[in-house]
């Protein structure tokens, strides 16, 4: 007798503590959709949430998780942040998996064993996730801070390293193939311009022509990987927040300029030196 | 005949400048080591060091350690004393080539502002203005002289030219 008394004791209490714990956990994931909620910006004193204004809600809350991913994506910065989410212990999920997603009852979350999500969201007070959700734009602008500060320091690095060569040699421009082939093409043109064509044309239409000939035969060239040389100008524009790409496309325009420019100076010299030559041999006299 | 030579002139003196400049390092150390000359002195020491070191490694530390120690605080202070030669020496170079750089640029702004002012209102050459159309203005500045090949653009032209051959031979 004492003995069934006994075991409905204590499959009571056992129900008992099942039911506490059911209460808990319900609990818990109204509170995780009621945080949910203030993320996506429902305030609490609206009219009780009706389905209708969930569902309205849920693409934002998407694409605020899709913003939190692109921040706090690993790549970005290899520092660990100290505002990164503690429960990323929860192996299998990505760090960027918020609080909030792993607190809710979303499918991904359902491969979890409940003591496991219980225990993960009972480590974590409440007032702590609340603030991790509102500080969201600060950590926001200290990841960019930090990853900016990273690539500044980078760049001091590379400034550094790259001093001593270039007191070396102050111009370390570099002949490839298609450069020396542009500029005895420029004086091989000028003398013959100054000896059979100058007479009936200005001598900038044949070096037009010989430009442009030179941007079709480009591409048959071998394409020679030009080292990027970090000026002090390339990094105060990428610090800046100017793109790395915008940068590197207006440093290739000015580098291809300053080749124009060079063929142009070597044409023009070599026409007044073939000029000069030829005055001073008295073949002709302009 | 010397207005004739006017662009051999500039030419000349871009070509020496930038020579100038090339060298300028190896003549900032030249006269460097020139000025200084406790050298030789540096060299003893550092021989010395050696020579201290030699016979420390062949002496036993357990059976003469006062004699080792003495042997390691004379060559912590013989080391000390060469690193502050040599640091005076490193800021000596340092001052001497900043001091070398400043008069070589100076020197090559006199030069360029001499040259500008003796060719400001001749051409260093000149050629049919048609050949030269339709900048030829511009290439005139600032002569004014229809066809004339002004300072300011030979000069320019002779810089990029001398820095290009220069940069092909070294």
């Amino acid at each position: 007798m004492e003995s069934t008394e006994a075991n409905e004791e204590k499959t009571g209490s056992v129900s008992a503590a099942q039911r506490r714990a059911e209460i808990r956990r319900k609990k818990l994931l109204m509170n995780s959709e009621d945080r949910m909620n203030r993320i996506v910006g429902f305030a609490k004193n609206e009219p009780e949430n009706n389905g209708a204004s969930r569902r309205a809600a849920e693409p934002r809350f998407h694409l605020e998780l899709d913003r939190t991913e692109l921040w706090s994506s690993p790549s970005s910065s290899p520092r660990p942040s100290p505002f990164l989410p503690e429960a990323s212990v929860l192996s299998g999920h990505s760090r960027s998996a918020t609080p909030e997603r792993r607190g809710s009852p979303l499918p991904d979350c359902s491969e979890l064993p409940p003591s496991l999500l219980e225990d993960s969201l009972r480590q974590r007070p409440r007032g702590e996730r609340a603030s991790d959700d509102v500080g969201g734009s600060p950590h926001r602008g200290f990841k960019k801070y930090l990853s900016r500060f990273d690539d500044a320091m980078k760049l001091r690095g590379q400034l550094a390293n790259e001093k001593p060569s270039q007191d070396g040699g102050s111009d370390s421009e570099d002949f490839d193939p298609f450069r020396i082939f542009r500029l005895i093409g420029s004086i091989l043109l000028a003398v013959f311009v100054r000896v059979f064509v100058c007479k009936y044309l200005s001598i900038f239409a044949p070096f037009l022509t010989l430009e442009l000939a030179y941007m079709g035969l480009s591409k048959y060239f071998p394409k020679v990987e030009k080292k990027t040389k970090t000026t002090v100008l390339t990094a105060a524009l990428l610090l800046s927040g100017i793109p790395a790409e915008v940068i590197n496309r207006s440093m290739d325009t000015y580098r291809r300029m300053g080749d124009v420019f060079a063929d142009l100076c070597v044409y023009f010299f070599t026409f007044i030196l073939s000029h000069e030559i030829l005055l001073l041999i008295g073949s002709e006299t302009p | 005949m010397a207005a004739g030579y006017a662009w051999f002139l500039v030419l000349g003196s871009v070509f020496l400048c930038n020579l100038m400049k090339t060298l300028l390092p190896s003549i900032s150390s030249f006269l460097s080591k020139m000025v200084q000359k406790d050298a030789e002195q540096e060299s003893e020491m550092r021989a010395e060091i050696q020579e201290m070191k030699k016979e420390q490694s062949s002496i036993s530390m357990m059976d003469e350690f006062a004699r080792y120690a003495r042997l390691e605080r004379k060559i912590n202070k013989m080391t000390d004393k060469l690193k502050t030669h040599v640091k005076s020496r490193t800021a000596q170079q340092a001052k001497m080539k900043w001091v070398v750089n400043i008069v070589f640029y100076i020197l090559q702004a006199a030069l360029m502002i001499s040259l500008i002012w003796k060719y400001y209102s001749d051409p260093v050459t000149v050629v049919p203005s048609r050949w030269i159309a339709p900048v030829e203005r511009l290439v005139a500045f600032p002569t004014g002289v229809a066809g004339g090949v002004g300072i300011t653009c030979w000069l320019v032209v002779c810089n990029k030219v001398v820095t290009l051959g220069l940069h092909a031979v070294s």
